[in-house]
């Protein structure tokens, strides 16, 4: 995908601006990416030894450290890619606009349960980005500042997809490995809920006939490129 | 119903002041070396079994250390045993008869001795239950995932309610000779924590009960009021401190002819607990049982074995004859002794009893020994 084809991708709220992709077409594509996502996961060293059953309490807290370095960035990049939907993209913006509000105070559910399994906040809060997270959050913004940047729904795919389908399904692994009480994997558990409102938003906005095809090669692109810095960023643990 | 977390006792420590006192070292710290009170403590000796105890009182009868400095002491060992730092703590529970002072209250003044960071504190106050009602709140805590790591403590200096200088001028009877010839002074602590120890079994805590009879028994053992009903306005508070002292309320003291009642009520309550199936009496391997007298051993023994016919007493533990009746502290104290000795083996099951004379309450705790976890099997 060049920047040519990024910078006439429209999604538009005036209906007929350009032809409308074929949504179903997209949600394959889509469902391609996320198969793959899902095969790379298998292969990241944490989400094995949590499938074995020979993760430790020290792995999920080094998980949680890991990921809440990218999390507080999460609302930011939301609300910056809100800040350049244009008015034609009224839509996009509110959505992104509520979704970023709904965001916002979920680090400190990660933090809550970093502290009742034992870690430091301090330390937690004082902790940097791993190279994955790096990775994906410069990513996110850097693509947040374009004008009307629609690929991130693809973005969007992929984490709120990780947040409703998977999420929900580690902290019960966690819990069943480690003896963890409901009171120590908020975070995970509360995504499965959140995330699967947000994928059926997402879903809406996909199905609403507003995207057209140089919009869905963008977002297929931009899920692909998520896809892959969010497994970094699994796998890239404390590095 | 949510997901818990379970509880595990991770590390033990105690701490018992100054050295060993024979039977023979009592009269120098407490006195009584009148010939009467000499013949009274001679047949309670006899009758207790304890042979030696420790005392904060030096050899002229004063103290040595704090209520406070006995719990810190144990708790430290605690930490070290378990290898962390009282930073690492989030709550610490403690359990005590008689604090240091009247405010504030006893968890607060171990804690700011202690040190470490923040922490939630609760101030177990009773007798000798109190233990297991601190260690509760500990485990529900954990449990609940709330807190990962607690620290427990039971911590006991009776030795300042059986000094000579009590007993000057005011009558006697048995209902004081009998604690001040049995109770002595010393802490003992546990860890506990929502993970096993890493490389070391652990005792994972299965359930901790406990009930109080007091809606139909009166007082057994009391300190601060003149016999068993307190009377308004006749409480050590409302009496000025000498008359107080005068009439012997700073003496604990204990209905001794009520005590077989609690020993015949604290095995009712452990039938109930089997009959529940709290305690699976074919799989039950060790009890640690605090009794204030080898007389109520025997009983409680035997009470036992009526619902465990295989209990011989290679199963059953108590250190009441070599480290005294510490009230608070002693299940602990003993809990500790069982545990560094290697009493125990992975797979095993502990009850804790803990009956408490005050006004008849009585703690039970369950343990199953674990062991660490990478000579475990992946859960599937």
């Amino acid at each position: 995908m060049t920047t040519d084809t990024a910078a006439t991708a429209t999604t538009t709220d005036a209906a007929g601006a350009a032809s409308p992709a074929e949504p179903a077409a997209l949600s394959e594509r889509l469902a391609e990416v996320w198969a793959e996502l899902e095969e790379r996961l298998d292969r990241v060293p944490i989400l094995r030894a949590l499938a074995e059953g020979t993760v430790t309490i020290d792995d999920y807290r080094r998980l949680l450290f890991n990921l809440r370095q990218q999390v507080v960035d999460g609302s930011p990049w939301i609300s910056r890619a809100a800040s350049n939907f244009d008015i034609d993209h009224f839509t996009l913006r509110a959505a992104a606009i509520k979704h970023a509000e709904e965001e916002h105070r979920d680090y400190l559910m990660l933090e809550r349960d970093y502290v009742a399994i034992g870690g430091s906040l301090d330390e937690l809060r004082a902790g940097r980005k791993n190279l994955g997270s790096e990775a994906l959050s410069g990513y996110m913004f850097t693509y947040a500042d374009r004008p009307n940047p629609v690929g991130l729904l693809g973005a969007m795919f992929i984490i709120e997809g990780l947040g409703a389908k998977r999420a929900a399904g580690w902290a019960a692994r966690f819990q069943e490995v480690l003896g963890l009480a409901d009171n120590q994997v908020h975070f995970m558990t509360y995504h499965q809920e959140a995330d699967g409102a947000h994928t059926g938003d997402l879903q809406a906005i996909l199905d609403s006939g507003i995207i057209d095809d140089a919009a869905a090669d963008e977002i297929v692109r931009c899920a692909q490129v998520v896809a892959r810095l969010y497994a970094l960023q699994l796998e890239e643990l404390d590095r | 119903m949510g997901t818990t977390a379970s509880a595990y006792l991770t590390g033990f420590g105690r701490y018992l002041p100054g050295d060993p006192v024979d039977n023979h070292g009592i009269v120098a710290r407490l006195g009584g070396d009148d010939p009467v009170t000499a013949r009274i403590r001679g047949m309670i000796l006899d009758q207790n079994g304890i042979r030696q105890r420790h005392y904060a009182l030096d050899e002229r009868g004063e103290p040595t250390e704090l209520n406070e400095e006995l719990a810190v002491k144990a708790l430290r060992a605690a930490l070290d045993d378990r290898g962390i730092r009282p930073d690492d703590l989030r709550m610490l529970a403690t359990a005590t008869t008689i604090g240091d002072v009247l405010v504030p209250g006893f968890a607060s003044m171990v804690h700011g001795r202690l040190g470490g960071g923040p922490m939630q504190l609760l101030s177990a106050s009773g007798v000798c239950a109190s233990s297991l009602q601190a260690l509760d709140a500990a485990v529900g805590k954990v449990k609940l995932g709330e807190h990962p790591r607690v620290a427990v403590v039971g911590s006991e200096l009776a030795s300042r309610s059986l000094r000579q200088r009590r007993f000057d001028g005011i009558r006697a009877g048995m209902d004081s000779h009998f604690l001040r010839w049995m109770l002595s002074d010393g802490a003992g602590a546990v860890v506990v924590e929502f993970q096993p120890h890493p490389s070391r079994p652990s005792l994972r805590v299965d359930w901790v009960r406990h009930v109080s009879l007091a809606h139909e028994h009166d007082v057994c053992m009391r300190a601060g009021m003149d016999g068993l009903e307190p009377e308004v306005g006749r409480t050590w508070q409302d009496v000025g401190i000498g008359d107080a002292e005068a009439s012997g309320m700073f003496v604990l003291r204990q209905d001794v002819s009520v005590l077989d009642d609690l020993a015949g009520a604290g095995l009712r309550e452990f039938e109930q607990l089997v009959d529940i199936g709290l305690v699976d009496v074919s799989h039950l391997d060790h009890v640690v049982c605090h009794y204030s007298t080898n007389a109520f051993r025997d009983l409680a023994f035997d009470g036992l074995r009526k619902r465990i016919p295989t209990l011989d007493t290679d199963r059953w533990f108590s250190n009441l004859e070599t480290c005294g009746n510490t009230g608070a502290a002693s299940i602990f104290i003993a809990l500790e002794e069982a545990w560094r000795t290697g009493r125990f083996s992975p797979g095993e099951t502990i009850l804790l009893a803990v009956p408490e004379s005050g006004r008849f309450s009585f703690a039970f705790a369950h343990l199953t020994v674990v062991a660490p976890p990478d000579q475990q099997g992946a859960p599937t």
